[in-house]
């Protein structure tokens, strides 16, 4: 076991190391950077070319943006591993004072989706198994397949629409109240908070929790098929004690090692949400620095991103290797 | 009818009928078993497969899922701790009928790899039984399930207790299973194919374990099964299950000495046995077992019948023969009241010629033409190498096992470590063994589809022979003209989206042979010489049912007209019947074109019956070589003699070998020292643990080889010898 730990940690080193150098290879690919964007954006504000060239240089010579791209990269990353995000050049402020609240509100979300996900989408497949063909499955497989299909910022919009139209609201949009936004935090910013976040977990979560519906339901199906459940039946036990005891840690298997997966599937699907729904998430602030070309402010997010990526993956094989003895024993 | 029977009987089902219905209509898949089980008695029910004896004894306890099986008529009673109880009627009382799994009856199934819960330890699921029933604290439950494993024969109980499914072999499985099964004493066992899924020498373990377990536990078992060698051997009486109804019903020394009812008598004929004439057709049944919906109204054996008459369209009456023997049959309608009890040796006309002391002797016997090659080969000796076709030295097939981070070798898996073999032009070499035991990869080294890491593979084409070991895959492709392949598993050997014209066709055209129309015409020739239809040349794989599958993979691997073929468990997949049938086949099709062939199976009576000569493999060594028939009348090596022995024959009270060999196959990556077959040999001495035996010729046999350090001085059991205790059979089968 201490062996297997051992070898997933060093994995995933390793992914963090190769994931830094493609984001940052990737982000560097299309031409020009930042400069020219920011020439060009000074000449259409008809700035006086002198001035542009000397903004322009000094942009170059304090992140070394004429150098070689591994100088660059060895420098960003060295000052990452101290903590330094970077300077965000879009926004003239570092890039973790951007990043700050909207990366916890981000990852706190999409943890919270994932309880979710997991609390509605495995009792629902599991029972829809149990009683397969019966009316609760068949309508349960109806509105699993309606959640895979609409995409969640069509699913964002129509509750727009509806809380306008129907509820007169006012501000649906947003974490928070309007009074809160600007607000530190607070109990009370906390209470609002939790107001708003529910019907967010919603429709962020929708797809997935259909998926793993389905999911669920047909590994339920698979394991109530297989001999060893027999065995079970013939031992007398009771449907409870087959379907939790004997049936579900088989069935829940693949749902836990796809955690890390869903991770930042759900990421990339909130931000679309966020955009329609106006959310302080990281994802447009992502969207936004790769539009701009803002390397560091790019790179350091997609980094992050991909760290809490690693450490949901690991938990996720940590917590398999507890639940089955096939995996703690290969290694 | 509704009165419960009386106590003498564990079990008693009624005039049973299940159905199932789906959108292509209803199905009735028992259509009026009537069985019943007595105190302490083993009865087999037997049959092939799709003949609804599963769904019979899981009816007993509830276990099929209904819907979509309804049970239209019938009743079962099971002697329960609470008196006779009839179980049907407790479907409704899922309670009650929990009460009664695993306490009044328990149940093992046919594959105990996949019967153990994976995440469970074996410890877990079987005090979890106990618990279940009974009040009894957790400390107690668990010394009674170490105390059971240690019934069943499992190696330190203690130590299994703590362990997963996926750390035991099978075999132990299958014990661990049985425990589980018996754990709260009860009375009766069911017993679902519990060794199919077994190597040879395992089932003979197993079977000896439910035996020796009937006695000490004193309970009954009701075993299903398909081989009629395991009930010949196990049961006490049979009953004999066809298309969801019961064909003859009789003890089992009736049952195989007089066997009334044509289905059993052609059960019985199917069987390659060891007393069998070698290389001559099996008498099989016709045909195959039809789907549910397409069997003959009446009598439902009609179809596949020699005797069928016309009367066979009504329903046959059963007829009782003796006492405890009868059969549902119109061949017996009227000799039953014009002679009485005598009725049973009333034999019909076409089989009376034969003798009916044995039925596994009542097989055609048609003498093939050609003079048998090993007989006049074995003089010439194996120097002669203008008449081998096929010589591979010191082959060897090394697997490395990688671990860790950096995949380093840490081991190596030897699959075939040093096997010199020859096939002499039109003979047929039978290797066998158990699963494991690398006799596979021999196949895949001849045929060039693994890469051999040592020694020489040598073949001829038509001539000379030539080495192929490491000629590069382009000049293979040629030399793969002369060499055909079949494959155990016909249905995933065959691409289920290519017609069967494009499959038998597609050597053809990759070889060059034909094109367009010839390619159609080519392949409709081969697919009558394999006694299909030409016209069903479009149709798809899963039309065709497993035998006809495996018929067209033979056609495939003859197109390109080979001179070499190997089969690797061609009808090991296949129900008995199927299996004489493509026997037969396979032996039609040596003699007319003059293959040469390497036949790979386990089961060492299919083997001998088709060879001329058997290689037995062990652990990636050959320990045995020599004529077929001298290997199992006198075999030299004890490995050859545990397998003859652990063959169920189909002779009830035929003494087997006393000492079965002990355990399972060790890993083939760390291979015992010195004779590899030292850990589970009975006859194993001091030097057997440090020398590692040659395979030396034995006495002054010329064509006969062994690898035991013992050779000269063992006198071990041969087949033939056992028979001749026994007495009928093996003088007609034994003649040299």
């Amino acid at each position: 076991m201490r062996t297997y730990i051992l070898q997933r940690f060093i994995q995933m080193i390793i992914v963090m190391i190769v994931v830094m150098l493609v984001s940052f290879i990737i982000v560097e690919l299309p031409p020009g950077d930042f400069l020219t964007t920011l020439s060009e954006q000074l000449t259409e504000q008809n700035v006086d070319p002198k001035v542009i060239d000397s903004t322009v240089e000094m942009y170059r010579a304090r992140y070394g943006l004429g150098e070689n791209w591994f100088i660059r990269f060895g420098k960003w990353a060295w000052s990452l591993m101290k903590g330094d995000m970077g300077y965000s050049m879009q926004h003239n402020r570092p890039a973790s004072e951007l990043m700050g609240e909207r990366l916890s509100l981000t990852i706190w979300i999409s943890i919270a989706t994932l309880v979710f996900m997991f609390v509605v989408a495995v009792p629902i497949g599991m029972l829809s198994a149990i009683k397969q063909y019966s009316a609760w499955d068949h309508s349960f497989t109806f509105l699993a397949l309606l959640g895979v299909s609409v995409p969640s910022f069509i699913t964002a919009l129509v509750f727009l629409l509806l809380s306008v139209t129907l509820l007169g609201a006012t501000t649906v949009a947003g974490l928070f109240s309007p009074e809160y936004v600007t607000a530190e935090w607070s109990w009370a910013k906390f209470v609002d908070m939790l107001k708003h976040v529910w019907i967010i977990l919603f429709i962020v979560g929708l797809g997935d929790t259909a998926s793993t519906i389905r999911v669920m339901r047909a590994r339920m199906l698979d394991t109530l098929g297989e001999p060893y459940i027999d065995t079970a039946r013939m031992k007398g036990l009771s449907g409870a004690k087959i379907y939790f005891r004997h049936a579900l840690r088989v069935a829940i298997n693949p749902i836990i090692s796809s955690i890390g997966l869903r991770f930042p599937q759900i990421i990339s699907g909130s931000t679309i949400v966020a955009i329609v729904l106006t959310l302080p998430l990281i994802g447009p602030l992502l969207l936004d620095a790769l539009l701009g070309e803002d390397v560091y402010l790019a790179c350091s997010i997609l980094v992050v991103l991909t760290l809490a990526l690693v450490i949901g993956n690991f938990l996720a094989d940590l917590a398999l290797a507890w639940l089955d003895p096939r995996i703690r024993f290969e290694s | 009818m509704n009165s419960p029977p009386d106590t003498d009987k564990v079990l008693d089902i009624r005039n049973l009928q299940v159905s199932f219905s789906s959108i292509a209509g209803t199905t009735r898949a028992v259509n009026g078993v009537s069985l019943n089980v007595r105190s302490g008695e083993i009865v087999g029910l037997v049959g092939e497969s799709g003949c609804g004896k599963s769904v019979t004894i899981r009816s007993i306890v509830g276990l099929v899922p209904s819907p979509p099986a309804l049970f239209e008529d019938g009743e079962i009673w099971l002697r329960t701790r609470r008196g006779m109880t009839e179980t049907l009627s407790l479907y409704k009382n899922m309670k009650a009928l929990r009460q009664i799994r695993g306490r009044d009856v328990s149940m093992i199934f046919q594959e105990p790899m996949r019967s153990v819960h994976p995440m469970m330890t074996i410890g877990q699921q079987i005090t979890e039984g106990i618990l279940e029933h009974e009040v009894v604290d957790p400390a107690e439950a668990y010394d009674r399930t170490v105390e059971m494993l240690d019934l069943v024969g499992l190696p330190s109980p203690p130590a299994q207790m703590n362990r997963y499914a996926h750390e035991l072999s099978g075999g132990m499985r299958q014990r661990a299973l049985i425990a589980l099964a018996l754990v709260c004493h009860p009375q009766l066992l069911l017993a679902d194919e519990p060794t199919t899924a077994l190597d040879v020498t395992i089932q003979a373990q197993i079977l000896e374990l439910i035996r020796d377990l009937r006695e000490r536990m004193s309970m009954s078992v009701l075993l299903i099964t398909h081989n009629m060698g395991v009930v010949a051997n196990l049961a006490d009486r049979i009953s004999v299950m066809y298309l969801g109804r019961i064909m003859e019903t009789g003890t089992v020394e009736e049952i195989f000495k007089e066997p009334a009812h044509p289905y059993t008598q052609g059960l019985l004929a199917s069987m390659p046995s060891l007393f069998s004439q070698p290389k001559t057709h099996l008498q099989s049944l016709r045909g195959v077992v039809p789907e549910l919906a397409m069997a003959p109204k009446g009598c439902v054996f009609a179809d596949r019948c020699p005797h069928v008459m016309p009367i066979c369209d009504e329903t046959p009456p059963v007829v009782e023969l003796r006492a405890d023997h009868s059969a549902a049959c119109w061949l017996y309608d009227d000799v039953e009241a014009s002679q009485g009890p005598d009725a049973a040796t009333a034999q019909p006309s076409h089989g009376g010629d034969s003798t009916l002391g044995d039925a596994s002797q009542r097989v055609e016997v048609i003498p093939l033409t050609k003079t048998e090659p090993a007989a006049d080969a074995a003089q010439k000796k194996l120097a002669d190498s203008d008449t081998d076709q096929l010589q591979i030295e010191n082959v060897a097939l090394h697997y490395p096992i990688l671990r860790g981070l950096l995949r380093r070798q840490v081991g190596t898996v030897r699959a075939v470590d040093g096997v010199d073999l020859s096939i002499r032009r039109g003979e047929t070499l039978g290797l066998v063994g158990e699963s494991g035991c690398g006799k596979t990869s021999v196949g895949r080294l001849v045929t060039r589809l693994v890469e051999p890491s040592a020694g020489r593979i040598r073949f001829g084409a038509d001539g000379r022979l030539e080495e192929i070991t490491h000629i590069p895959q382009k000049e293979m492709k040629g030399v793969r003209r002369s060499m055909g392949m079949v494959f155990q598993d016909p249905l995933s050997s065959l691409n289920a989206r290519m017609n069967i014209r494009n499959i038998v066709g597609e050597p053809l055209m990759l070889h060059g042979m034909a094109r367009g129309s010839a390619v159609d015409e080519r392949v409709g020739e081969l697919l009558e010489m394999v006694g299909l239809r030409a016209a069903h040349q479009s149709r798809f794989p899963h039309a065709f049912s497993g035998g006809q599958r495996q018929r067209i993979a033979i056609a495939r691997a003859l197109a390109t007209e080979p001179s070499f073929l190997v089969a690797d468990e061609p009808v090991s997949a296949l129900d008995v019947s199927v299996q004489a049938q493509i026997l037969n086949l396979l032996l039609t099709l040596q003699q007319q074109l003059n293959l040469s062939m390497l036949f790979i199976a386990h089961d060492i009576a299919v083997v001998r019956h088709v060879s001329d000569r058997i290689a037995v493999m062990y652990l990636g060594k050959i320990v045995e070589l020599g004529n077929a028939r001298e290997i199992c009348v006198r075999p030299v090596h004890p490995y050859t003699e545990a397998l003859l022995a652990s063959i169920p024959l189909p002779m009830p009270g035929l003494a087997t070998l006393q000492e079965m060999p002990k355990g399972d196959l060790p890993d083939p990556a760390n291979p015992p020292t010195g004779c590899r077959f030292h850990t589970r040999c009975p006859y194993s001495q001091p030097i057997c643990e440090q020398e590692e035996p040659r395979l030396v010729p034995f006495a002054d046999a010329v064509d006969h080889f062994g690898a035991c350090h013992f050779q000269d001085e063992l006198h071990l059991q041969g087949v033939e010898e056992i028979g001749e205790i026994h007495g009928s059979a093996a003088a007609a089968g034994g003649e040299e």
